[in-house]
């Protein structure tokens, strides 16, 4: 028993120290990308599906994918190298990170090939050369006629964008306000918490054409040319798949298949998706959203608790060194744990773990979650088993009883009816927090409403769709652990 | 010659600068009943939980059927606490347990017993204490006589060489102190080896073979109750019995 916790401590701690230190060793090797994508079969393509047209989510036959001139520029080079497309999605901030971590093998996601960009990732030649627009209510149209007509206004762009960098170089006296979701920008917008939000032309038509109450404004930005293109990252150093890609990028350009071929096809699906913009038609967009609410909450409140029982027992370990130093791992784990925000721990997971074993984003979820709750369930414990009466412990030893049957079969069931009722709040709490994941793309609630907010270009109703959601998963779960509660109380 | 069931030797406890029991050195031979009287605070619960190593004695030795519990490995002492039960003032009843798996956890958690021969024996223990049809009630519904009652069942459900009673009686209100002091004089004409602090003197001239009067951390007398409640032979006691005795 006690040999088992020592070996699951080393392990959790060899991965975390692990993860960090093989980080910086893995790409000096000599360049073998291009033969690695061959040999996987597939080339994996982050983006960040709320750009439209160069990517979003549309509906097709009830099924939500990720559409868009950029998956069309990934399709293309995807098949030229005789390699199937895989599309990953994630918010714009974590792509390069996601790419560093080799999460993916490229990003494409209107991306423009700035110089502190080169300097951590390499890019291909540009696929689409762009500009940029700032997109504005129609009623304000005669007020408003290029950048320089915020001054004391707001105005907005997607975080880690260039719009966003520039638009805070370019602008006097203007607020720039940085959203990761150009739906938020545009519910920003409407709502006049903004006064125009900065996006790449072909964006800012898409959102105009779809959406009466928009118009859209020359930025009249001074930007070179590197600013306005678009081009495909890789990892930095693969450059057998960078010219492999090139030749793909070239023959786009040559043929002019972006504007001939892709932007087209992408207005179609923009199209298809304004026809029917009632929450109902997305119900397997939530459905799906609950249901990975769901299995994330249930599996971390699993883990989460059977780890909280460890740590709670370790801290409390008592005798020879090898308990005291598993009392000490434990109670800088809980403290370091409950001093770190949810959100980093799940990126640390997931790009940082990555590093090490590949773990699928649901998985990294589950694991982050459960690390985390682990350690609030360990002070549950903690405090239910100093709860239980000392007199408890001592009649239970009096009767031969071990340390170890004393505390399964004495102390912790009396100890764990003491908390239900914090366990109950963490286990609801948890369907809450789930929500963190959605960062790194796993479609639960958030995420699947993100997407169909982008999809019909409104903003509130799904946010009150999912707020409905919550409230019924919460209510049921809190009505179900109640009935439990009762059913416990016979003294 | 019988051999002493316990044999304490210089036993000392310190709670850190705060000297409890001093050089202690007493034995029990099997079938006597001891009763340790003396004013509160003076460590006789001290002493008792020292006898089956609840509390570990600072130095000295406790002789357990010629074994030196301080010296055993915590595996033998759990095999030798299964002899000496332990009734404690507050009962001490797993609440979360009906009286019936209150008493039969340990036997099969424990001894190994199965789930058809320790509700038998958890029966009949029941009965030698009057409380067989409260077998399915939880102990929150119990009065605090028939509490200790199932306390006392249950520790005799391991079939104890010793029982050590740390102020059985003090808890309850007056009316129940006379069916657990019967159940615990019956204990003592089957044979039992019993160790009791009480206030009830009572008890102690009527079952005790010895009286152990103690204070100040230390027995500051071991007398037979006779000559102890007639002729104390220690100021001490003297003082003490002038008190309760009034
Ligand atoms: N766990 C403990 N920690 C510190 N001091 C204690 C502890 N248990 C008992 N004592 C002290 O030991 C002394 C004797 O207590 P106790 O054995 O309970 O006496 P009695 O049972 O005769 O009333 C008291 O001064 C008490 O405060
Ligand atoms: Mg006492």
């Amino acid at each position: 028993m006690k040999k088992k916790w020592v070996l699951f401590f080393a392990l959790v701690i060899a991965l975390f120290t692990g993860a960090t230190m093989t980080g910086t060793t893995a790409h000096a090797a000599s360049d073998d990308s291009l033969a690695q994508v061959q040999k996987k079969g597939t080339l994996v393509m982050g983006t960040s599906p709320d750009y439209p047209p160069y990517e979003f989510q549309a509906t097709v036959h009830g099924k939500t994918k990720v559409v868009g001139m950029d998956v069309a520029v990934g399709e293309k080079i995807a098949k030229d190298l005789g390699v199937k497309l895989e599309v990953k999605s994630m918010s714009f901030d974590s792509l390069l990170v996601a790419l560093q971590t080799g999460k993916v093998d490229m990003v494409i996601s209107g991306m423009n090939p700035t110089p502190a960009r080169k300097k951590n990732v390499d890019f291909t030649h540009t696929y689409y050369q762009g500009g940029y627009s700032i997109v504005i209510n129609k009623a304000d149209k005669g007020i408003y006629k290029n950048k320089d007509s915020f001054k004391g206004k707001t105005i907005g762009a997607q975080t880690g964008s260039t719009m966003y960098n520039e638009s805070k170089k370019q602008t006097t006296d203007t607020t720039v306000k940085g959203m990761t979701s150009v739906s938020d920008l545009i519910l920003g917008l409407q709502s006049h918490k903004l006064q125009g939000v900065a996006m790449e032309k072909p964006s800012a038509e898409a959102y105009v054409s779809n959406n009466k109450e928009l118009a859209s404004i020359p930025s009249d930005f001074d930007l070179s040319a590197s600013d306005t293109s678009a081009s495909v990252a890789f990892k930095k150093g693969s450059t057998s798949l960078v010219a492999a890609a090139n030749k793909s990028v070239d023959q786009i350009k040559k043929q002019n298949l972006v504007n001939k071929d892709y932007l087209p096809a992408a207005g179609k699906y923009l199209k298809t998706n304004t026809v029917n913009t009632s929450m109902l038609h997305y119900w397997k967009a939530f459905l799906k959203g609950v249901e990975y609410t769901l299995i994330i909450t249930v599996c971390s409140v699993f883990f989460g608790f059977i780890l909280g029982v460890l740590l709670a027992l370790a801290r409390m370990a008592q005798g020879g060194p090898l308990m005291t130093g598993l009392r000490w791992l434990a109670t800088a784990y809980v403290e370091f744990i409950r001093g770190t925000p949810m959100m980093v721990q799940v990126m640390f997971v997931y790009f940082g773990l990555g590093l090490v074993v590949n773990l699928p984003a649901l998985m990294s979820g589950i694991i982050a979650i459960s690390l985390n709750s682990g350690a609030y369930v360990a002070e549950y414990i903690r405090g239910g088993i100093n709860s239980v009466d000392k007199g408890q412990t001592e009649a239970a030893r009096s009767l031969g009883m071990s340390r170890g049957y004393t505390m399964r079969y004495v102390v912790l069931p009396q100890a764990l009816k003491n908390i239900w009722p914090s366990l109950g709040n963490e286990f609801i709490t948890l369907i809450k927090d789930s929500s963190i994941v959605s960062i790194i793309g796993v479609s639960e609630l958030i995420f699947q409403s993100n997407i169909v907010r982008s999809d019909t270009y409104r903003g509130v109703a799904p946010i009150a769709v999912i707020m409905v959601l919550y409230f019924i998963l919460t209510f049921t779960a809190s009505r179900i652990l109640n009935f439990f509660e009762r059913r416990m109380q016979h003294d | 010659m019988t051999k002493p069931i316990i044999e304490v030797k210089n036993l000392a406890k310190n709670f850190g600068d705060n000297v409890v029991l001093k050089n202690i050195t007493e034995q029990v031979n099997p079938g006597q009943v001891i009763v340790v009287i003396g004013p509160s605070g003076g460590g006789k619960s001290t002493f008792l939980r020292c006898l089956n190593l609840l509390e570990t004695p600072t130095s000295g030795e406790v002789d357990f059927n010629g074994e030196n519990l301080t010296t055993l490995d915590p595996k033998r002492v759990n095999e030798l606490r299964e002899q000496m039960g332990m009734v404690f003032q507050n009962f001490n009843l797993f609440p979360n347990m009906t009286v019936l798996e209150n008493i039969k956890l340990a036997p099969m958690k424990v001894k190994g017993i199965d789930d058809t021969t320790a509700p038998k024996r958890a029966h009949e223990l029941l009965k030698q204490v009057n409380l067989d049809d409260h077998a399915d009630a939880f102990p929150g519904s119990l009065s605090g006589g028939q509490a200790q009652r199932v306390a006392i069942a249950r520790a005799l459900a391991m079939d104890p060489k010793v029982m050590l009673f740390d102020e059985p009686t003090s808890a309850l209100d007056p009316e129940m102190v006379g069916e657990v002091l019967n159940v615990m004089k019956e204990l003592a004409n089957q044979g039992m080896t019993m160790v009791v602090v009480t206030h009830e003197m009572g008890f102690a001239k009527s079952v005790a073979d010895r009286v152990w009067f103690m204070a100040d951390g230390f027995i500051q007398e071991n007398n037979t109750p006779e000559s102890f409640f007639s002729d104390p032979q220690t100021e001490r006691a003297q003082d003490f019995l002038s008190k309760i005795l009034m």
